[in-house]
């Protein structure tokens, strides 16, 4: 492992670490634009060149490995003058689009340039001009003057898709990042490219004009939009609710996790969150007898439930939990069958259409717990429920989250099940037909509004966090249920998730050893998983961090 | 001074066929070099104190020793005929007239460095050139000469100066844009197709067999202590007799005016650029400077690719800058900030100037601006554009500052 | 550099090369370690053999080596002896750098410009003549000089212009 020395200090790195790397391991920050830890080096924005000693001019620090007795200096005079200059290198095309563009605030030209530019502007020639607002694709869109041509993109769609869309066409200062006349970038993970784009040339179609990004909060938190798991961040708008016409959550931004995700997301993923502000939203428990539907207050609904519950006998009721509940709620839920001794018990409802899937990140299964519900009981097909709907053996039906109509079911025994069966509760976050026929509605809050964990296909259990608070009164299917199992006498004992987990990790040896603390923010292996799933830390030499 | 190597044979109309080429004594050096370890032929050019003729001026036996002992893959020669240095035209009579001295250089250079497979890359705007070498390729083929130990592909340019970097030719030889490689690493360890490349210039070859048959200590002693040999000096501007001149290395910058006939326009010397448009420009005081590859960087120049552009009393300096940044906007690669931002920018500056709508502060931005840039490239270019830029403006700018209203 | 031929191309118009040229394609591809290495000679062949270089010409040669066609277009606009639109039946290229500029250039230009009736970069309107002026073509001594399709002319007056361009059907 070579031993190097940066700004004085001794720092010792695996073998095949570039500066930028090596630098960073001790804290130190050398600007950057082209370089990016996923792709091959390119050399090209000449922003993060260092002195190294017995080299005569300063040399760009991306393309240089470590080596024994190396000694680096990233912030002499010679360094620091050679930023500027290199900073107006890059600002002499660039258009003052800052009060347009949605990158400000997060802009690595205005960032650097407050850092270590700083000069006065001499530069009063016409600009060059480009294309600017141009679609490439159905998420992502292109302002060519602004950019800086560090071609991370190209590098992206050539090495990490491979499906080359983008390139550099013509030369000199009229070189233009484009698509090929004619073609669109639609690859199912398009937005990256977003993320890596320094500048605002780049930008999300979704998100153009919404908000400001130093109004944005944010939450660490996961995709469930399929078994992979991709860690997220979930940016949500509290500041600005006048400008955000009822939207909460602005962006999901992928967090890095080297045993997972890496840098990326999936385009389906990022742009998934919209059924959270959707109009379809359950905002309160209601009842529905007869033809018409009425609000009703969490008491009443959960005695009604709780009611049903302790009066019926247990082979009379069917529940059918859900792979998209959490952990958390799954345990809760069992508790609670454990309870009365229910056992006509499902999870899974196939789709109609099986989900797609790649040798990248996305899966065929959908669902972000599926490993979860199948370690907590709760694996079972729900045509076994619905065929004991409709052989009238159930009197009471408990619905998380499915549309069952949406599924593989036959149509003809959903509608049947739900005809027949006296009690229909209904339990998700969204309206869907299986809610409209249930009598009794009880909303959850969605997966940004409270906190838990699910189990990837791989057996990593992660924890996802608030980032909103629930609309209306909608709340965790943990706390809905520990509501009903108090009306039925008992006690879950927990007031909070984390509670949950201590209990869910104790009593379920699949789930042993685990702690919200072991599963830190990248998350951990089930110990039946492997040692393939130790924290999802950066590997060495490899930094999860880039601009 | 009056040995002539190089154009030996320009005067035979027929030097471009192999009969001609072989009655005047051609492939007796490859037919000796054959004879020859690998290692003793570099030995022999790097005595010859052969330097790149191409712009660089890198000593040629030296390149042909970084090749990695060990390797066990190929290892190629790549020729760099793109020539687009403005002021120079050495290469294209090369080409046209003895195309077999560089078949034959070839053949030698690739035993040296033991390659068997090698690539001619000739600027698209070369026709005539390519072929007459193809032509001459074929002769050689048929004759044996090729196709036992060595090929020869020829591969035609599309226009683009950049392809003249050697890094920026190997990107085009491998199909792409001609944008230079970073470097490390370097050709002669990675280079074409990822293997270990020798780029040499056209001239520079076409000077080893003349090494092989000759020795070495003749060649070295035909130039100065640094550099050996004789090179020919394209010589145009305001000159008499513009044309391809072969001297010794020695020649001065006035006894190479004298030899294209003096100064023509006025008769009276401006300035001249001596070394292809990158270099930077010498005034009348400073043409007594030896025309070798260390003269020339003594005296805060370059002999480059020997590209002579002679100016007399009636050329605006600023007017010719301006054509030169004109060069350099439209050449830029694009693929670093520097170059690709700046190149533009100070020919609208220097071309504003020109109109008269220069600023006051326009001079010392140009000159701030260039200094800030040269070395933070990825290639020489930018390096090539600034000669220009700064030079023109520090030895002329009385002459700019009169077009800038206010300066 | 004459780009006359007409258009070889399938029944659909799509650009496609013979089966003799593909074998020359294939001979090129080999010729190189990398078969990529053959996409300036086969793009040369391209505007050859269908005049310029088409879109459509782009994803053809982009689909003989498995590239994609964005890595073609940037290659095809990098280079300036690639014609992105049909040009007039004959190119003059006027060298307009440093040497050429001395001994007369912007004269030569301008004398073109009258004659042609057309600016830099334009086709006259019979289509006879795409007018260019061009970056040093290496011929400094025999300044002024423009490249006519494939040949250089030297030592350019009005008159040896004049003699040149009725040459030119």
């Amino acid at each position: 492992m070579p031993k190097l020395t940066i700004n004085g200090k001794e720092v010792e790195v695996p073998a095949g670490t570039n500066l930028i790397e090596a630098a960073q391991s001790i804290g130190v920050e050398i600007p950057h634009y082209c370089y990016h830890p996923s792709l091959t080096i390119a050399g090209q924005c000449r922003l993060c060149m260092v002195d190294i000693e017995k080299t005569p001019r300063p040399t760009i620090a991306c393309n240089t490995i470590a080596t024994d007795g190396m000694v680096v200096n990233t912030e002499t005079d010679r360094v620091l003058e050679t930023r500027k200059s290199i900073m107006e290198f890059h600002l002499i095309n660039h258009p003052l689009d800052c009060p347009v563009c949605d990158q400000a605030g997060e802009c690595f030209l205005q960032i650097y340039y407050m850092k270590h530019g700083l000069y006065d502007p001499r530069m009063k020639d016409e600009k060059v001009h480009k294309p600017k607002a141009v679609p490439l694709g159905p998420h992502v869109i292109l302002d060519a003057e602004r950019c800086i041509l560090c071609s991370r993109c190209v590098r992206y769609c050539d090495e990490i898709t491979h499906t080359g869309e983008l390139g550099i066409f013509q030369r000199g200062d009229h070189s233009e990042i484009g698509l090929f006349p004619g073609r669109e970038l639609d690859n199912k993970y398009s937005a990256n490219v977003v993320d890596i784009c320094p500048v605002g040339a780049l930008t999300d179609r979704d998100f153009r004009f919404q908000v400001r990004v130093w109004y944005l909060d944010t939450a660490k938190s996961i995709c469930p939009g399929c078994a992979r798991g991709c860690n997220i961040d979930v940016h949500v708008n509290r500041r600005r609710p006048h400008h955000a016409e009822g939207r909460r959550v602005a962006r999901l931004k992928p967090r890095f996790n080297a045993e997972v995700n890496k840098w990326w997301l999936c385009d389906a993923g990022r742009y998934g969150f919209g059924f959270v502000d959707a109009p379809e939203r359950l905002l309160a428990p209601s009842q529905r007898e007869g033809g018409s539907t009425s609000e009703v207050t969490w008491e009443q609904a959960v005695a009604a439930v709780a009611g049903a519950l302790g009066r019926l006998s247990p082979e009379q009721i069917g529940v059918i939990a859900s792979p998209k509940m959490a952990n958390e709620d799954l345990f809760a839920l069992r508790r609670l069958l454990d309870l009365r001794g229910i056992r006509q018990v499902a999870g899974q409802v196939a789709p109609r259409v099986p989900g797609d899937q790649d040798d990248f990140l996305i899966r065929a299964d959908k669902n972000p717990n599926s490993l979860g519900a199948e370690l907590l009981g709760f694996g079972g097909d729900a045509r076994a429920v619905i065929d004991a709907a409709g052989l009238r053996r159930l009197k009471l039906l408990w619905i998380f989250d499915h549309d069952l109509l949406a599924g593989a079911l036959p149509e003809g025994d959903v509608l049947e099940a739900l005809r027949v069966v006296d009690t229909v509760v209904f339990t998700g976050s969204n309206a869907n037909w299986t809610s409209a026929h249930s009598h009794w509605v009880l909303p959850a809050a969605a997966w940004v509004e409270r906190e838990g964990t699910y189990t990837n296909f791989e057996g990593r259990v992660q924890r996802f966090r608030t980032a909103v608070a629930p609309l209306g009164q909608a709340l965790p299917e943990w706390e809905i249920i520990s509501r009903v199992m108090t009306a039925l006498g008992a006690s879950l004992s927990a007031t909070r998730t984390e509670h949950l987990f201590r209990q869910l990790a104790e009593a379920v040896p699949a789930f042993a050893g685990l702690s919200y603390q072991l599963l830190g923010d990248t998350g951990h292996s089930l110990p039946t998983a492997g040692s393939a799933g130790q924290r999802g830390a950066a590997a060495p030499g490899e930094s999860s961090s880039s601009c | 001074m009056a040995e002539i190597v190089l154009m030996r044979n320009f005067s035979n109309p027929d030097s471009h066929k192999i009969t001609a080429y072989r009655a005047a004594g051609g492939y007796a050096a490859w037919d000796k070099a054959r004879q020859m370890e690998p290692a003793a032929i570099t030995e022999e050019v790097k005595k010859a104190n052969l330097r790149g003729l191409g712009g660089a001026g890198f000593p040629t036996g030296t390149k042909w020793s970084f090749i990695p002992k060990n390797h066990t893959g190929p290892v190629y020669l790549v020729v760099n005929a793109d020539e687009g240095e403005p002021g120079t035209f050495k290469d294209r009579y090369l080409l046209e007239r003895d195309p077999h001295a560089l078949i034959e250089g070839m053949l030698i250079a690739a035993r040296a460095v033991r390659c068997t497979k090698s690539f001619v890359y000739i600027r698209g705007e070369y026709v005539e050139p390519w072929r007459r070498f193809s032509t001459a390729v074929k002769e050689a083929y048929d004759d044996g000469l090729l196709g036992q130990g060595l090929d020869i592909i020829i591969h035609r340019g599309a226009g683009a100066y950049i392809c003249g970097e050697e890094t920026g030719l190997l990107s085009s030889l491998e199909g792409k844009k001609g944008w230079p490689k970073i470097k490390p690493p370097f050709p002669a360890i990675k280079g074409a197709f990822g293997q270990p490349t020798i780029v040499n210039n056209v001239e520079t070859l076409c000077c080893v067999p003349p090494i092989v048959t000759r020795g070495a200590e003749w060649f070295a002693g035909l130039g100065t202590k640094t550099q050996g040999g004789t090179r020919m000096y394209s010589v145009s501007g305001r000159v008499k007799k513009p044309a391809v001149y072969e001297a010794s290395v020695a020649i001065t910058l006035r006894q190479l005016i004298e030899m294209a006939g003096g100064v023509s326009g006025t008769g009276r010397l401006k300035a001249v650029v001596p070394g292809g448009g990158s270099a930077a420009i010498l005034t009348a005081d400073e043409i007594d400077v030896t025309m070798d590859v260390d003269g020339l960087k003594n005296a805060g120049t370059m002999i480059g690719s020997a590209g002579v552009m002679v100016m007399d009393e009636s050329v605006s300096i600023p007017e010719a800058l301006m054509v030169l940044a004109r060069f350099y906007a439209h050449e830029s690669c694009g693929q670093c900030t520097p170059c690709r931002e700046s190149t533009g920018w100070i020919y609208k500056m220097v071309h504003r100037i020109v109109d008269g709508h220069g600023h006051k502060d326009d001079l010392d931005t140009i000159l701030d601006v260039a200094k800030r840039g040269a070395g933070t490239t990825i290639c020489a270019f930018y390096d090539g554009a600034v000669g220009p830029y700064i030079s023109y403006i520090e030895k002329f700018r009385s002459e700019f500052e009169t077009l800038i209203p206010h300066a | 550099m004459s780009a006359s031929h007409g258009a070889a191309s399938t029944a659909s118009g799509t650009p496609a090369f013979s089966e003799a040229q593909l074998a020359e394609v294939r001979r090129l591809q080999g010729l190189y370690p990398d078969k990529r290495g053959a996409l300036l000679p086969v793009l040369h062949m391209a505007q050859e053999t269908f005049g310029y270089i088409s879109l459509e010409a782009e994803e053809y040669v982009a689909s003989l080596f498995e590239l994609a066609p964005a890595h073609v277009h940037e290659v095809v606009t990098f280079y300036t002896l690639y014609f992105r639109e049909r040009p007039g039946r004959h190119v003059v290229a006027v060298c307009h750098t440093l040497s050429c500029h001395l001994a007369g250039a912007p004269k030569i230009i301008a004398y073109l410009k009258q004659k042609l009736g057309i600016e830099p970069g334009e086709t006259t309107e019979d289509g006879r003549v795409t007018f260019l002026t061009v970056e040093c073509l290496c011929a400094c001594e025999a300044a002024p000089m423009a490249q006519i399709d494939d040949r250089y002319e030297l030592n350019l007056t009005p008159e040896t212009i004049d003699r040149l361009l009725e040459g030119l059907r």
